[in-house]
């Protein structure tokens, strides 16, 4: 269960990103936010995520206060419990593919072969084993996001966060990647969508859509 | 951070590789830092060695007579007045000194013995063990005998003497000094010839060389024989190693300045460092924040980044520096350790000798800093909210 209770954000000194948003998600629903750009929506999954803190106002997810988690917890919190994926990817180029997808794990300094099997796992779920050695600056903008939620995945994260996830890709790559996340739906993970694309607004899976519009809800 | 986590170690080496032009840069004036240090201190400590053990192969106090101002023979009667004074055990006249050979620009050490006298150099009581000398012969360094030969005096050599005679001595056998810097040029004969040499009477000498029971009183019993002979130049093994240290004071004084050439640049790099981190810098360590790396990950990964750099560019300055003075005797800047009148480390193989107290020093001076330097900014980012970071 995702809360969100009153929550504005503000950055700077007055730039009002949310104001007074209060929203309610139930587990294992997909939601999109919607709106265009610069309304809000990055800025909710952004808390959702522990990211940044709120102005004002609570986040809490599945009992607790995300707002209120100092910087070690936040973090464990996200590996445990979150997968991002971005709109740029947010990749290393420089790494494998393999290696991306590990880097959430890096600092739990797990043995070798769990590490391994934890990345064929991933890879093979979402078709990009093959290409598990490459350097990620080889791949083509649908690999990559192949290689972006299988990072996202890495740890089975109870909830998903996609921002503008089919910002970069074609209709044909937009449509793969509605699949994968029907497939992550099935298996209950909860997943906020945040995007304009209007793909995602006519899908017989989605539970809801919430418009914003310059910080707040329509 | 009990236990080494290979996984952000090999992290680090990546990000290293990743950044590989600038890190190159770092790597480059790191070395260069450490390499000149460390050969200030080899170079200095190795020759501060050679000296310290040339000196305790040396006579407690040597005074020479002055006259006018200018070095004068020395009387041997002076001996018995000297030997009087309470806490010298032993002296003797000795003669010696430098003879300029002008045709090869080159200055030879005259040394005279006799048979029946005690040496205090082990490798002169060896030579003169090994060699009989006649009044007619001397003994020369592996050194002397090629600068002779290259003046075509291959069995004997014409020393010319004050009145413009010639003193020729027959060359009975050219020794080998090993890694004695200060014997390079060192010629042995009897101290009559080469009193014929110097134009001394029969019981004049060069100096006169004391021993002194009790090496805590060597100021003292100095200072006494100033009072007594207040025309005479009084040297004690004291005097000396404060003379050579207050030369390596003046010769690092040099070196020193090329040191701060290269510590400028190091501290621009510091202080490029720790005035922030690039753009791309930023939004990786947001991406490792968002994606579950706590600051305390982040910092990690950092720390073995900059260990990994700054122990990989201290070594190579260190190994760098050992082959640059030990194997090829410092070439150029040792010639700033070089003095005509005391040592001449061009033909010498400088000895390892290493103080491990200066390695800390320089690794101290280096490394935490670098460290440090590497860690603040990445702590200032790590510790901002990721979404800020990556906006």
């Amino acid at each position: 269960m995702i809360k969100l209770e009153n929550v504005s954000k503000i950055y700077g000194k007055n730039i009002k990103a949310l104001q007074d948003i209060s929203l309610k998600f139930a587990e294992g629903e997909l939601i999109i936010l919607k709106g265009v750009s610069g309304s809000g929506k990055s800025t909710i999954l952004s808390l959702i995520a522990g990211l940044s803190k709120p102005t004002f106002g609570e986040v809490i997810v599945d009992g607790k206060k995300i707002s209120k988690l100092p910087d070690h917890f936040a973090a464990s919190y996200r590996r445990d419990n979150i997968g991002i994926v971005f709109q740029k990817y947010n990749l290393i180029p420089e790494l494998s593919v393999q290696e991306n997808v590990l880097l959430p794990l890096f600092p739990l300094n797990l043995p070798r072969e769990d590490m391994r099997q934890k990345a064929k796992k991933v890879l093979e779920m979402f078709s990009i084993e093959h290409k598990s050695s490459l350097m990620v600056r080889n791949l083509s903008g649908g690999e990559q996001q192949r290689v972006a939620i299988s990072r996202a995945n890495i740890n089975d994260p109870k909830i998903i966060l996609a921002d503008e996830p089919t910002a970069n890709l074609d209709e044909k790559l937009s449509r793969e990647f509605i699949e994968i996340l029907r497939e992550l739906k099935s298996k209950n993970r909860t997943i906020v969508v945040a995007t304009h694309d209007p793909l995602f607004f006519e899908l017989d899976f989605v539970d809801k859509i919430v418009n914003i519009e310059h910080g707040k809800l329509l | 951070m009990n236990k080494i986590n290979f996984y952000l170690l090999e992290y680090a080496y990546s990000y290293i590789v990743r950044h590989k032009n600038k890190n190159i840069f770092i790597v480059t004036v790191f070395t260069l830092l450490v390499a000149l240090l460390s050969t200030l201190f080899f170079i200095t400590s190795s020759l501060q060695y050679e000296l310290k053990e040339r000196i305790s192969n040396q006579s407690d106090i040597v005074i020479q007579n002055y006259k006018a101002g200018m070095p004068a023979a020395i009387d041997t009667a002076l001996l018995d007045k000297l030997l009087e004074i309470e806490g010298i055990t032993a002296g003797k006249l000795e003669v010696k000194g430098k003879y300029y050979f002008s045709q090869k620009k080159s200055t030879f050490y005259l040394l005279g013995v006799d048979a029946f006298e005690m040496q205090d150099d082990p490798l002169i009581v060896k030579l003169l063990d090994q060699y009989d000398l006649s009044d007619s012969e001397m003994l020369v360094s592996k050194n002397v005998k090629d600068v002779m030969n290259q003046a075509y005096y291959k069995e004997y050599f014409n020393f010319i003497k004050p009145d413009g005679s010639l003193q020729k001595v027959t060359i009975k056998a050219a020794f080998d000094v090993g890694n004695r810097v200060e014997l390079k040029n060192l010629i042995i004969m009897s101290k009559d010839t080469l009193r014929k040499i110097f134009g001394y009477s029969a019981n004049k000498g060069s100096d006169i060389a004391l021993s002194v029971a009790n090496k805590n009183e060597l100021d003292f019993i100095s200072s006494k024989i100033r009072l007594l002979l207040p025309n005479a130049k009084v040297t004690s093994k004291d005097d000396l190693l404060l003379e050579y240290d207050r030369l390596f004071d003046y010769d690092s004084g040099v070196f020193l300045s090329l040191f701060v050439i290269a510590l400028f640049t190091f501290f621009i790099i510091i202080y490029d460092k720790a005035n922030g981190l690039s753009s791309e810098e930023k939004r990786e360590i947001g991406i490792l924040k968002a994606i579950g790396w706590c600051v305390e990950d982040v910092l990690h990964a950092k720390f073995y980044e900059a260990s990994l750099l700054s122990f990989f560019a201290f070594t190579l300055g260190i190994a760098i520096a050992f082959v640059y003075v030990f194997v090829f005797k410092a070439p150029l800047l040792g010639a700033i350790f070089t003095h005509e009148n005391m040592l001449d480390i061009q033909n010498f193989q400088l000895n390892v000798h290493i103080e491990l107290s200066y390695i800390l020093l320089i690794f101290l001076l280096s490394v935490p800093v670098y460290i440090a330097a590497t860690l603040i900014p990445s702590w200032r980012v790590a510790t901002l909210d990721a979404d800020e970071v990556m906006r």
